[in-house]
């Protein structure tokens, strides 16, 4: 199997995570990984980095957000567009 | 092409095709839809939620009147993001508050031959099991709100908002290789942010 580099393993890391590498980069990826104290590290924190970016719950609406919408809505309702 | 997207596609003609005949109920349930998570994402890329309330009611009025030149070529929602998007890009550049993305944070993490120089920094896979969830996730959340817009931008609309890649690149105005290559980079400066903590 032809050997990566650490920096490789980084450059690939979203492609991976994203389901958009190949087989054959999946196994240079983890045959690195397996190996690599320090890759694995980063592997692990990406990831856990990544899938809590998607927890990331919006703020809560403000309480005059009807208020932003009715302005639209009456600037949309006037006849004259 | 799968039937369900067929029949996306159709519902979208249709309620494009309502909202160009200036159906008032059609623009109604577009600004219900999507009103709420335009302002989200406004707020988070402008800081100021005065300000991101001003950008979408202006954005919002902007799409209303230009709706006859949208062409179908994207999808309405990808069309509503451009819209705040730029407008709040132009408003962070008129406030010269735009950060574009600045130094490589991993520039110093490998030696010439292509491999770590010094230890990864950060928790290790055992100690990130152990990271209080909560903590963790104010912590993501802060940072975010911390990089450079043209890294939050990406993650916005693909972590948070969940938007499909073809919609982020439409509304972008990006080809699917930058999509790719920038979402990465986004996601490597949020890492590296939130471990230097
Ligand atoms: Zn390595």
């Amino acid at each position: 199997m032809v050997y990566i580099k650490c920096t490789d393993v980084v450059a690939k890391v979203s492609d991976i995570l994203d389901g958009e590498a190949g087989r054959l980069t999946r196994m240079r990826f983890y045959g690195h990984v397996m190996m690599c104290r320090n890759c694995r590290r980063y592997l692990a924190q990406f990831k856990r980095i990544k899938e809590l970016a998607g927890k990331v719950t919006p703020d809560d609406l403000p309480p005059d957000f009807d208020q932003v919408m009715n302005f639209v809505i009456r600037e949309i309702d006037k006849p004259d567009g | 092409m799968p039937v369900e997207r067929v029949g996306q596609q159709e519902t979208e003609k249709a309620r494009l095709g309502a909202l160009k005949s200036g159906s008032a109920v059609a623009w109604r349930e577009l600004l219900a839809c999507y009103g709420p998570r335009l302002l989200r994402y406004a707020t988070r890329m402008v800081g100021a939620r005065a300000t991101a309330e001003e950008i979408l009611q202006d954005s919002l009025v902007t799409v209303y009147r230009t709706i006859a030149r949208f062409d179908g070529r994207c999808s309405l929602k990808s069309w509503l993001y451009r819209a705040v998007h730029n407008r709040a890009i132009d408003e962070l550049r008129r406030r010269k508050r735009y950060v574009d993305v600045g130094d490589d944070p991993e520039r110093d993490y490998f030696n010439a031959a292509g491999h770590w120089q010094h230890e990864c920094p950060g928790w290790d896979g055992m100690a990130a099991k152990r990271l209080d969830d909560k903590r963790l996730l104010i912590q993501v959340r802060d940072q975010l709100d911390r990089l450079p817009h043209s890294h939050r931008e990406i993650l916005l609309m693909k972590e948070v908002d969940g938007l499909d890649p073809a919609d982020i690149c439409a509304a972008l105005e990006i080809t699917p290789g930058n999509f790719r290559l920038r979402l990465h980079r986004a996601r490597a400066a949020l890492r590296a942010a939130v471990v230097r903590e």
